[in-house]
């Protein structure tokens, strides 16, 4: 039998291990990012030649900027806050049909992309030219009804696409309410929508405070809508203007650089106040009584909260697929089209592109690898953070959790250096994207991971050790059995994620590592509309088809009794 | 074939048709490279010399022009000569192409390639100008080297990257086809693959023709206030035709232009999507390959020549020093300056560029490059001079 010491040993370095590889992953490039932002010297040089602080006085130059990064993030935020809130109320507090299955599709607009959703919303909505104009004039309307290619309307396609995250920490709030509380206001007589506004709102409004900033967080480095709608009409928020600034001949790199860390300084603070606030006990809504969540009969309601439901869904999802389907088999999209308008050759020119020809096969590759070895990876820091004696456990979860404060397209600034002047050459290969990605999304896996294991009773383990199991034994025979589930949502989460990803690929991409996302937006800036949304659709159904077979082959493993 | 210089700031250039049996053989050709290089200006030796001196920058070694290894006989490939060696072009397999093309041209002119020699895959990477050189510059800079051949749409990173070592040296078999103004200086670094000239164009269903724009000038007119669009910094015609109107018209031109808040884009095709769209009214940098394949998919676009000339500028391609895959590269250089890969360039949609091929026929509209007005700076050294002058001026403009 082994000794305990040598049991502790191996625990230990194992744990620092996964640790020190953790926090390579997310350091070496921050230091590439801060360096570049200090640097004042001649941009061409490497190393810099002079360090200041000039470039972050520059970020002044550009308060339009920065006004309209504001502007977008809160006027995003307070929109995926009612989205989220009012879909999380119907679907947690009412008996609108079919909730069940509701509560699933929201999960859909995530996975469809902000990009993909940005595409199409800008076939729709651009002034001129977007189908819903188009309709308006020929319907006798003048001008345009609603114009996409402003604050406004990269705001409403933002908040549609990502605020399923919204959604998801308001529903967790509403479900952890004690629902007795709006049964006692209704009982003394207050109505629905009094009971909603004076007992449930305030209840929750802790949480959706909290969700407020981390969506407000999430905004603010928010990128392929701005990019996508925001550039026809000149509106720049920081992410987009980094990008420009990046890509221009010669290239602002120290001030994009700096523009980064500042936007990252500002994140780090807001996710920090959420954490303060998530923390503090004070704002608990539940209560120490047992009870149980129930749902409120809202009578003939429900139907006009399915119906509710129903349009959030075919705004971020129904009618941006029709539309990217409908273009993309135009020559000219447009919404009442010619018999002669109607062609195929959108979709032939599109399987002559890298986009196609590599990008996806890369992309699916990607998302498997990311995923297999993230949940290993993630597992592992998951366990050593919440679940190990390992001292400096907290120091670890800060590292690990640290790409959350950091928009990904200024991570892919710091990875783009860091690595360019690595030895072993994995510059423009798959592999630094592989990199990439399991850096940018070690929040992500380790939170989806430790939700799951925070669940299983500590005392199992326990157990098992006064068995005299090794620690190894214990990981093998005790806690990944119990994870599966949470280990396969995690693999599926981060196989989407991958695939979805714009921001870190976007710099990082070389002739031999295309992926499809930035694939599909440099298609945006070199070629038609139509052929971009051919390339969309070609996308989200070989991803759709991805999904499905790996959604049936990981249930049938996740269905597996444990022994 | 013969340059007609202008009025010191366009060269208009006239293509006199040469008789097919009358091309300049592989030794005339070099006869007339060396009679151009004994005839040198104080520009060429310049330019020799920054070359020659730059030659250690980004870790490159200096190729020695002079001292070149003497290339073995051409063979004839397909209908071309080449000097590869196409056994080991077809061992290496691979051709990594970075372009300034659009993502559809970009693909087309890997799709020409491949159809032609399938056992050499390719791949790509494209971007606008200005971008695709700054990656590359990076790249090398770390000692990363990539790629293998690289278009480029404007003339002035490419001088730099001659300058900085960054083209391989090898003088094509098929470069006797070109004018020597269409040839690197000294022959072998790059060459011109087409020539994209841009006028203004207009939504037809929108703009009536009397009230089009019919010269430069008239994009200036208030009327086009927030629905005129043009291109970012990066594009190497954007800047061309920023050059050449800041010559004819003075330096308040784009400061006036800028009051018109334009929209601007990555490519010819964004553009001229927007605007048969009616998102915008009119562009005022309509390249005329877009302008016929909008025309081909029954845009409702037309196109205005202004009287002063079109903007023009040379798209250039050359093969990389250190390339992974140099006899690959060889061959796609001979492929790209025969008549075959000419023909390619002309005719596919997505590209249709005007050829300087001395025995080019017409563009698929009938027209020859040779009939158009066309506007380029005559002091190719006080073009690259002004590049900053530009990228600030016009990032400036566009809010960044």
């Amino acid at each position: 039998m082994r000794s305990e010491k040598s049991t502790i040993s191996v625990q230990t370095m194992a744990g620092y291990g996964v640790a020190a590889v953790a926090a390579v992953l997310v350091l070496y490039p921050m230091f590439f990012l801060l360096q570049a932002s200090l640097d004042v010297g001649d941009p061409q040089a490497r190393p810099p030649t002079a360090y200041g602080f000039d470039n972050f006085n520059g970020i002044f130059q550009y308060p339009q900027i920065l006004l309209n990064t504001l502007t977008v993030s809160v006027a995003a935020t307070v929109m995926a806050l009612v989205f989220g809130f009012i879909m999380a109320w119907i679907l947690t507090r009412t008996n609108v049909p079919g909730r069940d299955l509701f509560e699933q599709l929201m999960a859909v607009p995530y996975y469809l992309t902000p990009l993909l959703g940005a595409l199409a919303w800008s076939l729709l909505g651009s002034p001129e030219s977007g189908f819903i104009n188009q309709i308006w004039r020929a319907l006798g309307g003048s001008n345009h009804l609603i114009d996409i290619n402003t604050a406004y309307g990269i705001a409403w396609v933002m908040a549609l696409f990502e605020g399923s995250v919204a959604f998801v920490m308001i529903a967790a709030v509403m479900k952890s309410m004690d629902p007795s509380l709006e049964e006692a206001s209704q009982i003394i007589g207050a109505s629905r929508l009094r009971t909603m506004l004076r007992v449930t709102l305030p209840l929750v409004l802790p949480g959706v405070l909290g969700a407020a900033i981390f969506v407000f967080a999430e905004m603010l480095g928010s990128f392929a809508a701005a990019l996508v709608l925001g550039l026809p009409s000149r509106y720049y928020v920081i992410t987009t203007a980094m990008y420009q600034m990046v890509q221009q001949y010669p290239p602002k790199v120290q001030i994009a650089a700096a523009m980064g860390v500042s936007l990252f300084a500002v994140m780090f603070f807001m996710l920090f106040l959420y954490r303060r606030i998530v923390m503090a006990g004070s704002y608990v809504t539940i209560t120490g009584k047992a009870f149980r969540p129930r749902v409120t009969d809202v009578g003939k309601l429900r139907y006009v909260f399915f119906g509710i439901c129903l349009l959030y869904l075919f705004a971020a999802v129904g009618l941006p697929l029709a539309t990217l389907l409908y273009a993309s088999l135009q020559k000219i999209a447009v919404a009442f089209p010619a018999a002669g308008n109607w062609t195929l050759e959108n979709f032939r020119i599109a399987v002559t592109m890298n986009a196609v020809r590599s990008a996806l096969t890369n992309s699916l590759l990607l998302g498997l690898g990311t995923a297999t070895l993230g949940v290993v990876l993630m597992g592992l820091l998951a366990w050593l953070i919440y679940r190990s004696p390992l001292r400096g456990r907290g120091l670890i979860e800060y590292v690990v959790m640290f790409p959350q404060a950091v928009p990904r397209l200024v991570f892919a600034f710091g990875l783009m250096w860091a690595w360019v002047v690595f030895p072993i050459p994995i510059y423009g290969t798959l592999w630094l994207l592989l990199i990439a990605y399991l850096t940018v999304f070690l929040p992500l896996g380790v939170r989806t991971i430790a939700g799951v294991m925070l669940q299983i009773d500590k005392s199992l383990e326990e157990c098992a050790q006064m068995c005299g199991a090794s620690w190894a034994f214990r990981i093998r025979t005790v806690t990944i059995p119990l994870l599966v589930p949470g280990l396969i949502a995690a693999w599926l989460l981060l196989f989407i994620a991958s695939i979805r990803e714009l921001g870190a690929s976007i710099l990082l991409m070389g002739p031999h590592s295309k992926v499809i996302t930035p694939s599909i937006v440099e298609s945006w800036f070199g070629t038609s509309s139509e052929l971009t949304a051919a390339l969309a659709v070609i996308q989200t159904l070989v991803v759709a088809i991805a999904m499905i077979v790996l959604v049936t082959v990981t249930r049938r493993v996740g269905a597996r009794p444990v022994e | 074939m013969y340059v007609e210089k202008g009025n010191g700031l366009s060269i208009l250039l006239k293509f006199g048709k040469l008789n097919e049996n009358k091309r300049p053989t592989i030794w005339e050709s070099d006869m007339a490279d060396r009679n151009r290089e004994s005839s040198l200006t104080r520009r060429s030796v310049l330019k020799v010399g920054t070359a020659m001196s730059a030659m250690p920058l980004l870790g490159i070694a200096a190729p020695s022009v002079l001292a070149q290894a003497p290339t073995k006989s051409p063979t004839k490939v397909l209908d071309f000569m080449t000097n590869a060696d196409m056994a080991k072009a077809e061992q290496e397999g691979q051709l990594v192409f970075y372009c300034h093309e659009n993502e559809a041209g970009t693909a087309g002119i890997m799709e020409g390639f491949r159809k032609d020699f399938p056992k050499i895959n390719t791949s790509y990477v494209r971007a606008q100008t200005g971008a695709l050189y700054n990656k590359i510059l990076s790249e090398r800079s770390a000692g990363r080297f990539d790629v293998d051949v690289i278009q480029l749409s404007d003339l002035a990173p490419a001088v730099d990257f001659q300058k900085k070592g960054g083209y391989e040296h090898y003088v094509s078999p098929e470069s006797p086809a070109y004018n020597a103004d269409h040839l690197s200086t000294p022959n072998g670094y790059f060459f011109w693959t087409g020539v994209d000239p841009a006028g203004i164009a207009y939504n037809s269903t929108k703009v009536s023709a009397a009230d089009a724009p019919k010269g430069w000038q008239d994009i200036l007119n208030p009327r086009w206030k927030r629905s005129i669009s043009c291109k970012i910094s990066a594009s190497g015609l954007q800047f061309v035709q920023w050059y050449m109107l800041r010559k004819l018209y003075g330096a308040g031109f784009w400061k006036e232009f800028a009051k018109q808040n334009p929209h601007a884009f990555d490519s010819r095709v964004q553009l001229f999507d927007r605007l048969a769209k009616g998102d915008d009214l009119i562009t005022a940098i309509g390249e005329y390959p877009a302008y016929i394949l909008f025309k081909d998919k029954g845009a409702k676009v037309e196109f205005v020549a202004p009287a002063d000339g079109l903007v023009a500028t040379p798209l250039i391609v050359g093969a990389v020093s250190k390339a992974p895959h140099p006899e690959a590269a060889k061959l796609f250089v001979d492929w790209a300056m025969s008549k075959r890969g000419q023909a390619w360039y002309q005719t596919n949609p997505n590209l249709y560029y005007g050829s300087v091929r001395t025995d080019a026929p017409p563009m698929p509209t009938g027209v020859r490059l040779g009939d158009l007005k066309l506007l380029y700076p005559a002091d190719w050294d006080d073009y690259a001079a002004n590049r900053d002058v530009f990228a600030k001026e016009w990032n400036g403009m566009l809010g960044l």
